[in-house]
């Protein structure tokens, strides 16, 4: 094996060797860095590789043939070899992007690069203190160098502010050098490691204390880096991403080697710096929208996290932290260089004009993929880490840093998701170009493709975890890598994998998880169905379909914490993927990601807080939580992470949008499909911890409160909609709100009608908004006072949203009666009358909306425009007809549904539980026998029917505008067709319920949080001195509160 | 089917046919009331037979499309089904042909079928105004069915059940054993949204029927009408007859079949005449101010009546 001290030796020969060459460069210099930097890449990864594999073992180097302490020593073990791989890995790959900015510059910019490169190889071996010293002198020197190098004011000014913050860090790290020496005798780390005692400590404290702080103070934390702030935006992208992944890493590993040298001295203000940063900078990056100064800021509190994740693992000894905070930074190196090449790719500073990658659509894969990785999400390494980090936590009662890392987390979703959404959805100008080369290119592909799989060998390093499905993933992979294949052929594929690996999934689900599992599998079967008649390729529909079905699968199929949150998260990425391609659905994506992930934060620390009391990972232990202390809170928790899923009241803004500006057919999945998740969930904490309180405040009774205003609300709302499609979505929010309702009542018919009303919900909501959705499509608006008696033109979409809204409603004979009819038994049961009653009156209030739905867009008058209007194409009908299909058995059959429903719930309680004579279902109050219920309908209506036509034979048809009124002839019938505002009475009567309290509220929140990082920003004035006086107070004042005083 | 014979079908169209002749009879002597009050003569009080034997035999009819013509069928099919989902008399199997069917929910569910139907077919005609009623309608439901609910879950409660037979029976043994007496809360609120329900004065915006008739059967003319109109005759009688059922105790089946129908006829002639008095007292309100109305008096009653009925039984 190659001596890592080669390492050194070529970068350090080859940049001398590089001065034999003219200024001007030419490809031979390049290419001989190039050679170098590949060299050093080889020997670390075979360095890497045998100590991974282990072939090799850790080894000491020994410069100039002597031991420490007479020589500098340097180490390479598991770490260092991963850490100079990456290093070495993101030079490389630097140097293959900078190939334009060399033939731009000079040859010195190669000489800076390797130097710089050989200063982080040297950081990171090295075990002498005064030689990390150095090599942390030579890394500041030559990315001063390299910043200054495009030579403009402005990066002059920010080269030399690093230079003078860089002195006077290291000023304080020679002191404190210095201090150690005097009291220990020794540079070597390893030696005063092992010398480390209580009393050593005491003696050589601020010796230790200015090495800490220095090594801190490179990591740039909050709010002393002004700085590092201004380098990040001001070198070209290229060597941002060689300081970000190579200088924060190397320097991170420093600080790691300075603070096990002091055993663990500062630890707790090394959480407080961490965490500091972490919330601090991630607040101040919301009102910023420069690329590249936004990554800067991401950085910092990248690293304050992993800070903060390192003194975490040693303040509470958590298990596997090792995993935890490499893993952290592994990702975040990865990803911010990517980002970073990205923004060199891109060219355009400002997150509004991003909207330009899209001339390469290929480019949002990596994109997304860094995104998704800095924000923890899966399945990359960083979530890995977060999941056991905050399991551990929980474990050791940590939960003020619980919430702490949750809440940057989600600070740091707002700003990255918002660049994302503006890079995905704004327009650009075609005049703009990319820097799209094999170059530049090259680095980006490569780090997505590593990230994916350090995610996948990270999965098993989780000691959280009993494994997850990875077929699933796999699958949404492949589908990934054929993106470039006709859509209808991957819809095939999607369809084939859904339909093969989904008859043994549903087979294989249990007990109430088998009725989610049907809604999912049958519903993406179906909702799949309309993607046939979309032509060309729709790029990234279909891996985003599949991830979110993949999502769904897995968490049915969970066993333990890990696997469910997993699959939870995986689903909202791919809906939020799903929605964002919706034409005007930017901001309401937004607002789904960020409700979604916060909503998954709460779920999170509810696992973590089971986990904590309970001792199991397992999915089961719900179970025994419901008897431990806090098991209010778990159950609080848990009900309002995916009750932000059901977007019950105060959590619904985002769905309204999201739900009206997606594609036709992607608003059924995910308003028919998708919220079942939420109602899942919700169901499986219920059955699973039984009634719980918190103090005298029964939860149950709280959530029942909360369902019934919901569903009341959420009906008023849909029925003053104008948009078809958002009053669909406002009815989403009152049918979540009923299936709510069931939960909460916490009983046999509650959990029944629960489930009932999911299933039939399903059926009708994809069914209407696949009529809806195609009429909007045919009529190219939305709004239905601009359409009007569609009914001759689209005759089966009419008939399909007739039997949707009658069984909706809950009219009998239609299926959604038995939802209503068992919701009164329960009800009854439970003696919550007056939600009772609410939940009743929001039901016919549901009747104001449904009637203006198929009254506005089917019936009245048709517009002039309108008159050529075709019924919906054959893909919108076939699913909507098949799903009709189904509405009509379980309207004939109610039993088929209710009874096999009912018995699985009986696994759990039998009070209350229906009895059946025949068809006649009889609960302790009523009883109701659908089956005659329906054959009494059909043979009135017959009769009538008949009657009606023998007497009115010679009815004459007449056209549609043949029309008299107020004693006049109607000229237009635009003027003719009453639907505008069509609720007026109501509104005057009610109006006070549309206030937007929720929006309001959150717009609050929002305003807060982006003032208060409009304030904070003020420290960074651009001028070098404040800076220099800000860290000296950060100094002084650090030093008062580790030691209590001077 | 389980309960099902052939001679309930029989059964059905006789309780139909009884209440369609109820209905017209009761529609001249409340015909002759209202003129009566106004100081008028009024129509002959079998004018209702006549009006409704010429609209079905009108000769030219015009239809609208499908639903225009589907409408009235839906009505009917509503209306009749209501009636034979209910209890007429206790126990006779006559007049409880389907009642097997089920319990208050499904009554009161099954109204608005027939409602939708009416709505639609109205909608279909391309009239403005028949839309605008149907709003008026829809919102002026929304805001009574409130106090009705919270009403029928307080004698729910009191009773312990949702069956309307049981609820009847409960309630027989002498005049102080109904509803009437025995949670008189609830009875007061469901009959303030009995007086919402039954489209007269103060709550009869929705048809406007005396300076602008709106609504969906102005849309309807010959047979259309007049199966809208057969449907106008037993509609309200099987509206009453619930609220007798539910609290005035319902009627039983005596030794005399005289008695019975005597006592049948009172019962439902005097309970529909509340919303007669009311309507020739009071003056229209506007729709919202009307939504306001319920949501005020009748709900606190109804609340009043929920609680009172969880803390007593």
């Amino acid at each position: 094996m190659v001596d890592p001290i080669y390492l050194i030796v070529i970068a350090l020969a080859t940049a001398f060797a590089l001065g034999l060459f003219r200024k001007a460069p030419s490809l031979l210099p390049y290419g001989l860095t190039l050679a170098a930097l590949a060299v050093m890449t080889v020997i670390s990864g075979s360095w890497a590789y045998g100590i991974l594999s282990g072939s090799l073992e850790g080894t000491d180097i020994f410069t100039a043939g002597f031991t420490p302490p007479v020589s500098i020593n340097l180490y390479m073990g598991s770490l260092e070899a991963v850490l100079l791989l990456l290093v070495n890995l993101t030079a490389l790959m630097t140097a293959l992007v900078l190939r334009k900015e060399v033939k731009d510059t000079s040859v010195y910019m190669l000489m800076l690069l390797l130097v710089f490169v050989m200063g982080l190889n040297g950081v990171i071996m090295t075990r002498d203190l005064f030689n990390l010293f150095v090599f942390i002198e030579i890394v500041s020197i030559a990315s001063a160098g390299l910043i200054a190098l495009r030579s403009n004011l402005e990066q002059l000014g920010a080269g030399f502010k690093f230079v003078i913050a860089g002195a006077l860090t290291s000023g304080f790290m020679l002191i404190g050098i210095i201090f150690t020496y005097y009291t220990t005798g020794s540079l070597n780390m390893d030696v005063i490691a092992s010398q480390m005692s209580p009393a050593l400590a005491a003696t050589g404290y601020t010796g230790l204390f200015l090495i800490f702080i220095g090594m801190i103070m490179e990591l740039k934390p909050f709010p002393v880096n002004g700085w590092g702030l201004d380098t990040y935006e001001a070198s070209v992208p290229a060597v941002s991403a060689l300081v970000a992944a190579g200088t924060t890493s190397a320097m991170f590993y420093a600080f790691l080697k300075t603070s096990y040298m002091s055993g663990g001295l500062f630890v707790q203000a090394a959480a407080v710096i961490g965490g500091m940063t972490f919330i601090g900078m991630n607040v101040l990056a919301l009102q910023q929208d420069k690329s590249r100064r936004l990554l800067g800021y991401s950085s910092i509190a990248q690293i304050g996290l992993a800070v903060l994740a390192y003194a975490l693992v040693a303040l509470y000894r958590i298990e596997n932290g090792e995993f935890i905070v490499f893993a952290l930074i592994l990702t975040h190196a990865l990803a911010k260089a990517l980002l970073f090449w990205l923004a060199g790719i891109v060219g355009k500073d400002s997150i509004h004009d991003w909207g330009v990658i899209k001339k390469k659509m290929i480019l949002i894969a990596p994109f997304a993929v860094a995104v998704s990785a800095l924000l923890g999400l899966p399945p990359f390494p960083s979530f890995f880490a977060k999941w056991d980090l905050v399991m551990g936590l929980a474990a050791r009662g940590g939960m003020v840093w619980i919430i702490l890392i949750l809440s940057g987390s989600l600070l740091e979703a707002v700003y990255l998701m918002r660049w994302f959404g503006n890079a995905f959805k704004d327009s650009f100008n075609e005049e703009d170009t990319l820097d799209w080369r094999f170059g530049t290119v090259l680095p980006v592909f490569f780090n997505m493709t590593v990230l994916l799989a350090l995610g996948y060998l990270s999965a098993s390093q989780s000691s959280f975890s009993m494994g997850f499905n990875w077929i699933l993933l796999g699958a949404v992979a492949v589908l990934m890598v054929l993106d470039f294949l006709p859509g209808i052929i991957k819809n095939l594929l999607l369809m084939g994998a859904i339909g093969y690996y989904g008859y043994g999934f549903v087979m294989a689900a249990e007990s109430y998880r088998s009725v989610f599992a049907w809604i999912f599998a049958l519903g993406a079967l179906i909702t799949l169905l309309p993607g046939f008649g979309v032509k060309g390729k729709r790029m990234g529909f279909y891996p985003s379909a599949a991830l979110m079905f993949a999502g769904l699968i897995g968490l049915i199929e969970a066993v333990d914490f890990m696997g469910f949150f997993l699959s939870w998260e995986i689903m909202t990425l791919g809906s939020y993927f799903l929605i964002l391609r919706g034409k005007d659905s930017k901001p309401h994506a937004l607002s789904y990601m960020l409700f979604s992930l916060g909503g998954a934060y709460l779920l999170m620390t509810g696992f973590a807080m089971t986990y904590a009391g309970t001792g199991s990972i397992a999915l089961g232990a719900l179970v025994k939580a419901a008897i431990i202390p806090h098991s209010g809170i778990i159950f609080a928790l848990l009900a309002v992470g995916f009750m932000t899923k059901m977007a019950s009241a105060g959590l619904h803004i985002w769905l309204p949008g999201a739900h009206a500006e997606a594609e036709t057919d992607v608003s059924p999945m995910v308003s028919g499909i998708l919220l079942k998740a939420g109602v899942f969930g919700l169901l499986m904490t219920a059955i699973s911890m039984g009634e719980q309180s918190i103090g005298p405040v029964s939860l149950p009774y709280v959530l029942s409160w909360v369902a019934v205003i919901t569903a009341l609300v959420a009906n008023y709302m849909a029925a003053m909609q104008e948009d078809a499609k958002r009053l669909l979505a406002y009815s989403s929010i009152g049918q979540m709100g009923y299936a709510l309702f069931g939960i909460s009542l916490m009983s046999h018919l509650g959990w029944l009608s629960a489930l009932v009303i999911s299933i039939v919900h399903f059926i009708y909501k994809v069914t209407l908004f696949l009529a809806i959705g195609s009429v909007a499509k045919r009529t190219g608006t939305r709004n239905m006072y601009q359409m009007g008696g569609l009914i001759t033109k689209m005759p089966f979409t009419f008939f399909s949203v007739l039997i949707c809204i009658i069984a909706l409603s809950g009219i009998p004979p239609l299926a959604g009666f038995s939802g209503k009819w068992i919701v009164y038994n329960a009800v009854l049961e439970k003696r919550w009358m007056l939600q009772g009653a609410v939940a009743g009156a929001a039901g016919i209030i549901a009747f104001l909306y449904l009637f203006r739905l198929i009254f506005a867009i089917f019936l009245g008058q048709l517009k002039d425009n309108h008159r050529k209007v075709k019924e919906a194409p054959f893909f919108l009908i076939l699913p909507q007809a098949l799903l009709l299909g189904l509405v009509m058995f379980f309207s004939f059959l109610p039993g088929s549904l209710l009874r096999p429903v009912g018995e699985i719930l009986e696994e759990f309680t039998t009070a209350g539980a229906l009895e059946w004579q025949g068809n006649m279902a009889i609960s302790d109050y009523g009883y109701w026998n659908g089956v005659a219920v329906m054959w009494v309908f059909m043979a009135l209506f017959a009769v009538f029917f008949l009657i009606l036509t023998i007497n009115g034979r010679r009815a004459q048809w007449i056209k549609q505008f043949n029309i008299v009124f107020a004693a006049e002839r109607p000229a237009r019938p635009e003027t003719t067709h009453f639907s505008y505002n069509f609720f007026a009475p109501v509104r005057k009567a009610l109006g006070f319920l549309e206030y937007p309290f929720t929006t309001n509220f959150w717009n609050r929140v929002s305003d807060f949080l982006h003032a208060v990082a409009g304030f904070c920003r003020r420290i960074y004035t651009g001028n070098g001195q404040t800076y220099l006086l800000q860290m000296v107070i950060f100094v002084v004042l650090s030093y008062m509160l580790t030691k209590g005083g001077f | 089917m389980d309960g099902f014979s052939y001679n309930k079908i029989l059964f059905a169209a006789l309780t139909i046919f009884f209440t369609i002749n109820y209905g017209l009879i009761l529609q001249g002597i409340i015909g002759k009331i209202y003129a009566r009050v106004g100081r008028r003569i009024g129509i002959r009080l079998f004018q209702p037979y006549f009006n409704i034997i010429r609209q079905w035999a009108t000769r030219s009819a015009i239809s609208h499309g499908v639903m225009y013509y589907l409408g009235p069928v839906f009505r009917f099919t509503g209306g009749a089904g209501i009636l034979i989902f209910t209890p007429l008399i206790l126990d006779a199997p006559l007049f409880n042909s389907f009642t097997y069917a089920g319990d208050v929910v499904l009554v009161s569910y099954f109204i608005f079928l027939g409602t939708l139907g009416m709505a639609l077919g109205g909608g279909e005609a391309g009239h403005p105004y028949s839309a605008i009623a149907v709003t008026r309608g829809l919102a002026q439901t929304a805001a009574f069915e409130i106090s009705l609910m919270l009403a029928i879950y307080s004698i729910a409660v009191q009773y312990n059940t949702i069956s309307i037979t049981e609820i009847i029976r409960a309630q027989q043994g002498g005049v102080l054993n109904w509803t009437l007496f025995t949670n008189p809360i609830a009875t007061a609120a469901a009959m303030l949204a009995f007086l919402g329900s039954m489209m007269r004065s103060p709550f009869d915006v929705v048809l406007a029927p005396q300076e602008i008739p709106v609504g969906p059967p102005t849309e309807y003319q010959s047979q259309f009408l007049a199966m809208l109109m057969t449907n106008r005759t037993i509609f309200p009688v099987a509206k009453t007859v619930l609220y007798v059922n539910l609290f005035f105790g319902g009627v039983a089946l005596y030794d005399s079949y005289l008695l019975t129908f005597v006592v049948f006829f009172l019962k439902t002639f005097f309970v529909y005449l509340w919303s007669v008095f009311v309507g020739v007292s009071f003056p229209r309100f506007r729709v919202d101010q009307s939504i306001r109305f319920f949501i005020k008096w009748p709900l606190l009653i109804g609340v009043i009546a929920v609680v009172a009925a969880n803390i007593r039984y």
